[in-house]
C-alpha cells in the first residue's frame, strides 16, 4: 500500500470509530468532553480557513459564533422557526456581517488586523448587552425545553448532539479539503505569504480575503447555533465570549495552521489536557488557561508549524533514514 | 511595430517628494527597453505606477490598446503584464512548483493543467530539479529565476523586470542575460530596470534614463551614454557604476 | 448642560492620562521593536498589585511606590525582550502576534490562581478628596495620577529627543537600516524600549491604585484602550498616542455621561471603527 492509500485507510478506520463511539460512552461527563472537542475542532477548522490558509489572524470569531447563536434563538423563540433553519439563517447573517467587518478590518495588516477583529466582536457583545428589548439584554434567556424534538434540534440523551457536532466537524473538513485542493487554496496560501506578490500574479487579494472570510463566518455561526441548543441557554457573555475567539485560534496554532487536520489535533490535545487537569485539580480558576498559554508559548518558540508540522518533519526524517 | 506600452505624462508625489514627474515612454512590441538612472531616480516607482501598485496623480498607462490607469495590480496582470520585484518576494512556505502554479492559475483554474503549465515555465528558467524545494530555501539567483517563472506562468505579453541582476556574481549575470535574451526570442516585450550597465548594453537596444523622477534622455545605448546630461546625472550621484 | 459636559471632559481627561501611559508604552514597543505587546495590560495589573501589597504590608504610599513598581517592571521588560521577544524577531506575523498574546493569557491566569479573582481596593488619605473649581469637581487622586502621567510622558519625550539612546530609538522606529548605520546594538535598544514601556505600565498601575480596584482582568480594559489610541494616533507615534489617549478618555467619559454607564467602551470602539473606515492610516498621518 502506498503512503496516501495508507492514510486514507487510517482515516476511514478513525471515522468508523468516531461513529461507533457512542456505543461505548455512558457517562455524561465523557459526552460533554467529546462534544466540546468536536465543536471546538469544528470552529477551529472554520477559523483555519481564514487564519491558517490566508494568515489573517482573527481574534474576533466570537462575533460570528454569537450572531449564529442569536439568529437561531430569536427565530425560534419569536417565530417558532426550527433551529435547523435558524442555523442556516445564522450562517447567512454572519456571512453578511463579515462583509462590513472585513471591509473595516482588512484595511489593517498583521497585528492591527487582529486588534480590529477583537474590537468588532466586543462591540457586538456590548450591543447585545445594551439592547434589552431586542434580545433579552444581559440576563439572556433559556431555550424552551421541548423534550424530544429532533426537528427542533432537541434530543433526549447526549448521543444525538454528539452526532450533530460530528456532522458539523465533517462538513468543515470536507469544505476545507475541497478549498485546499482548488485554485482558491493555492491563492489563500500565496496571499498569506505575501500580498503584493500575490497581486502581481493576478490574485484579487481583497476579493479572496472577503470570500474566505464569508465562508469562515458562515461555518462559525453554525457552531454558535448548535452550542446554544446544546446548553439550552443564551446571553451575550456566552454567545460572544472572547474565549471562543481565543480557542478557535489556539487549537489551530497548536495543531498546525493551514493544515486540514491541525485544528482537530490541537483541540484533542488541549481539551484532553483540560479534562485531565480538571479531574486532578478540580475547577480552580486559571489553571486550564495557564496550561494552554504555556503550550501555546512552547509551540511558538520551538515548533511554530504546530504538531502537524512536527509530524511531517518526523515522517520525512524516518523516510530519509529508511532510504539511505 | 505596434505599440505594446504607452506611458504618458505619468506623475506621482509622496508628500513633498516628486518621485515621478511627467514621464512618457513608448515600448514597441517585441522590444526590450531598459529603464536606467541613479538610485532614487523613480524607476521602481514607475514600475509600481504601471502595474497598479500606486495610483498615479496624473498621466495615463495604455498597454496593447487598453487603458490601465487606476486598475488594481491583479487586473493589470490579467491584461498581460507581469513583473518581478527588486527584492524577490517568493511565497516562502510554498514549494517552487506551488509558487509557479499560483501564476499559472490566472489563465487556467484547474490544478492539474495549471501544474503542467507551471512545470513548463520552471523548465524554461532552469529550475526543474528544485521543483519541490520550499521557495525560502532557494539561493538568490534561484529566487530570481522563480520570480521570472511565476511571472511567465501568467502568460504575459509584457514583462517588467526590476533589477533582476542585483546581487548576482559575474557568471550568474551572464546566465541571467541569456535568460532575458531567450524571453525576448519567445516574442515577449520586456522593460528592464537595471543598474548594471554591462547587462543593460547586452539586452536593450532602447534606453530611457530617469533622474530625480524625470526623463532626461532616451535613445540607443551609444546615444544615451554620450549624452552629457546622463553623464552628469551619474557622476553627480553615488551610483556611477 | 454645558457644565455637565465640562465635568465629563474633566473626568475623561484625567483618566486619559493613565491611558496615555499604557498606550505610549504600546506604541514605543511597536515603533522600535515592531511587535504589538498584547500583554501590556497585564503589566499594568502587576504594577497595581505591587502597589497594593506595598501599601497594605509596609504602609507605603501609592505614589511613593512608583520608585519600586517602575524599576521592577523595567527589569521584567528587559527579561521579556531577552527571553521571549528576541526569539521571534524577523519571523512572520503568527509568532509575533501570538507570543505576547500567550504571555498575556499566562500572566492573567497565574494571577487568577495566585491572587484569586477578588477585587482589592486601597484607601488613601486622598482617595476621596476633591478640589472644587468654580462648581467643577476634581478628584485629588486622579489629578495626581494625571500630573505624574504627564510628567513621565514629558521625561520620556526629553529622553527620546536629547540622549543618544533616545535618538537611536526614534531612528529605529522610523527606519531600521538607519539605526543599524548609526552603529547601535539593536538588542540593547529593543531591551531598553521594552523596559521603558513596561515601567510606564507599572507607573500606570501604581497611579490607578488609590481610586481603581485591582483584579486579575483589570489590564484588559486598559490594553484595549491603548490599542485603540495607538491606531488612532498612528502606529509608532508617541505624541499621537498621547493625544489620542486623552481624546479617548474624554470620549469614553462623554459616552458614560450621555448614553449610559456601560457604553464607554462602545463609544471608544466605534471611534476606532469609524476612524478605520474614514482614515485607515490614523489621525496623525
Amino acid at each position: 500500500m502506498n503512503f496516501s492509500a495508507r492514510i486514507n485507510a487510517v482515516l476511514a478506520v478513525l471515522l468508523a470509530a468516531l461513529i461507533a463511539l457512542p456505543l461505548a460512552v455512558t457517562s455524561n461527563f465523557a459526552y460533554d468532553i467529546l462534544i466540546r472537542i468536536l465543536l471546538f475542532a469544528f470552529i477551529g477548522t472554520s477559523w483555519n480557513l481564514l487564519g491558517g490558509y490566508a494568515k489573517q489572524f482573527s481574534l474576533g470569531h466570537a462575533a460570528f459564533f454569537g450572531l449564529g447563536a442569536y439568529t437561531s434563538s430569536l427565530l425560534q423563540i419569536n417565530y417558532g422557526v426550527s433551529p435547523w433553519l435558524g442555523m442556516l439563517a445564522g450562517g447567512v447573517v454572519a456571512m453578511l456581517a463579515s462583509l462590513p467587518i472585513g471591509w473595516l478590518c482588512f484595511r489593517l495588516r498583521g497585528p492591527y488586523f487582529t486588534i480590529a477583529t477583537i474590537a468588532t466582536a466586543q462591540v457586538l457583545m456590548l450591543v447585545f448587552l445594551k439592547f434589552r428589548d431586542f434580545a433579552w439584554g444581559a440576563e439572556g434567556t433559556t431555550m424552551p425545553n421541548l423534550g424530544s424534538a429532533p426537528l427542533m434540534m432537541q434530543f433526549e440523551g447526549k448521543a444525538p448532539y454528539y452526532y450533530v457536532a460530528l456532522g458539523l466537524l465533517l462538513l468543515s473538513l470536507v469544505v476545507t479539503f475541497y478549498i485546499s485542493r482548488s485554485r482558491t487554496g493555492y491563492y489563500l496560501l500565496a496571499l498569506g505569504e505575501d500580498q503584493d506578490a500575490a497581486e502581481a500574479v493576478g490574485i484579487d487579494v481583497p476579493g479572496e480575503k472577503r470570500n474566505i472570510f464569508m465562508v469562515s463566518a458562515f461555518l462559525t455561526a453554525m457552531g454558535g447555533t448548535f452550542y446554544v441548543q446544546y446548553i439550552y441557554f443564551i446571553d451575550p457573555n456566552t454567545a460572544f465570549n472572547f474565549d471562543v475567539s481565543i480557542k478557535a485560534a489556539l487549537v489551530s496554532i497548536v495543531g498546525g495552521v493551514g493544515t486540514l487536520f491541525g485544528p482537530l489535533i490541537g483541540t484533542v490535545l488541549l481539551e484532553t489536557t483540560a479534562a485531565l487537569l480538571q479531574s486532578w485539580l478540580g475547577n480552580q480558576a486559571g489553571v486550564q488557561v495557564t496550561v494552554y498559554a504555556l503550550i501555546l508559548m512552547a509551540i511558538i518558540l520551538w515548533r511554530p508549524t504546530g504538531i502537524m508540522g512536527f509530524a511531517k518533519e518526523f515522517l520525512l526524517r524516518k523516510k530519509l533514514r529508511a532510504t539511505p | 511595430m505596434p505599440e505594446a506600452l504607452v506611458v504618458k505624462d505619468l506623475s506621482k508625489r509622496f508628500g513633498g517628494l516628486r518621485a515621478v514627474q511627467d514621464v512618457s515612454l513608448t515600448v514597441r512590441e517585441n522590444e526590450t527597453l531598459a529603464l536606467i538612472g541613479p538610485n532614487g531616480a523613480g524607476k521602481t516607482t514607475a514600475f509600481n505606477l504601471i502595474m497598479g501598485f500606486y495610483r498615479p496623480d496624473a498621466g495615463s498607462v495604455v498597454a496593447f490598446g487598453r487603458e490601465l490607469t487606476g486598475l488594481r495590480p491583479h487586473d493589470v496582470c490579467k491584461h498581460g503584464l507581469a513583473r518581478t520585484f527588486q527584492v524577490a518576494k517568493p511565497f516562502g512556505g510554498m514549494t517552487v512548483l506551488e509558487n509557479v502554479m499560483t501564476g499559472a492559475f490566472l489563465r487556467d483554474r484547474h490544478p492539474g493543467s495549471a501544474r503542467d503549465k507551471a512545470r513548463e515555465a520552471i523548465a524554461f528558467v532552469g529550475l526543474s530539479t528544485k521543483e519541490n524545494v520550499a521557495a525560502r530555501d532557494l539561493t538568490t539567483i534561484d529566487q530570481r529565476r522563480l520570480e521570472m517563472a511565476r511571472a511567465l506562468a501568467t502568460q504575459p505579453k509584457l514583462l517588467l523586470l526590476d533589477e533582476v541582476m542585483a546581487g548576482l556574481n559575474p557568471t550568474e549575470v551572464d546566465q541571467a542575460v541569456a535568460l532575458v535574451h531567450r524571453l525576448a526570442e519567445r516574442g515577449l516585450t520586456i522593460v528592464i530596470v537595471e543598474h548594471l550597465m554591462r547587462a543593460v548594453m547586452a539586452v536593450a537596444k532602447h534606453i530611457v534614463v530617469l533622474d530625480h523622477g524625470q526623463k532626461i534622455a532616451e535613445g540607443s545605448p551609444n546615444d544615451v551614454m554620450a549624452n552629457p546630461e546622463v553623464i552628469r546625472a551619474y557622476l553627480g550621484s553615488t551610483a556611477a557604476r | 448642560m454645558l457644565e455637565t459636559v465640562t465635568q465629563a471632559v474633566i473626568n475623561g481627561l484625567l483618566i486619559g492620562g493613565i491611558y496615555a501611559l499604557v498606550s505610549i508604552g504600546v506604541t514605543l514597543i511597536f515603533g522600535v521593536v515592531k511587535i504589538v505587546n498584547f500583554a501590556q495590560g497585564e503589566f499594568v495589573m502587576i504594577g497595581m498589585y505591587i502597589t497594593f501589597f506595598l501599601a497594605t504590608q509596609l504602609g507605603m504610599d501609592p505614589i511613593v511606590s512608583l520608585v519600586v513598581s517602575m524599576p521592577v517592571l523595567f527589569v521584567i521588560g528587559l527579561g521579556v525582550q531577552h527571553f521571549l521577544i528576541r526569539r521571534v524577531l524577523g519571523l512572520n506575523d503568527l509568532p509575533q502576534i501570538f507570543l505576547t498574546f500567550a504571555l498575556s493569557l499566562l500572566i492573567l491566569n497565574v494571577a487568577l490562581m495566585v491572587l484569586t479573582p477578588n477585587y482589592r481596593t486601597l484607601h488613601t488619605s486622598y482617595s476621596d478628596a476633591a478640589l472644587h473649581f468654580g462648581g467643577f469637581y476634581v478628584p485629588v487622586a486622579k489629578l495626581i495620577a494625571f500630573g505624574v502621567a504627564m510628567l513621565l510622558s514629558a521625561i520620556l519625550w526629553v529622553f527620546l529627543h536629547t540622549t543618544d539612546l533616545g535618538r537611536a530609538m526614534r531612528a529605529a522606529s522610523q527606519n531600521r537600516d538607519v539605526a543599524q548605520l548609526m552603529g547601535i546594538n539593536p538588542h540593547r535598544v529593543f531591551a531598553v524600549a521594552l523596559g521603558i514601556a513596561l515601567a510606564l505600565a507599572g507607573a500606570a498601575g501604581s497611579l490607578l491604585m488609590p481610586f481603581y480596584p485591582a483584579y486579575p482582568m483589570v489590564g484588559q480594559v486598559f490594553v484595549l484602550m491603548a490599542f485603540v489610541a495607538v491606531v488612532l494616533g498612528t502606529l509608532g507615534n508617541v505624541m499621537g498616542a498621547l493625544v489620542a489617549s486623552l481624546l479617548m478618555g474624554i470620549a469614553e467619559s462623554l459616552g458614560i455621561q450621555f448614553i449610559g454607564a456601560d457604553s464607554g467602551l462602545i463609544v471608544v470602539f466605534l471611534l476606532l471603527l469609524i476612524t478605520l473606515a474614514v482614515k485607515p492610516s490614523g489621525l496623525a498621518a
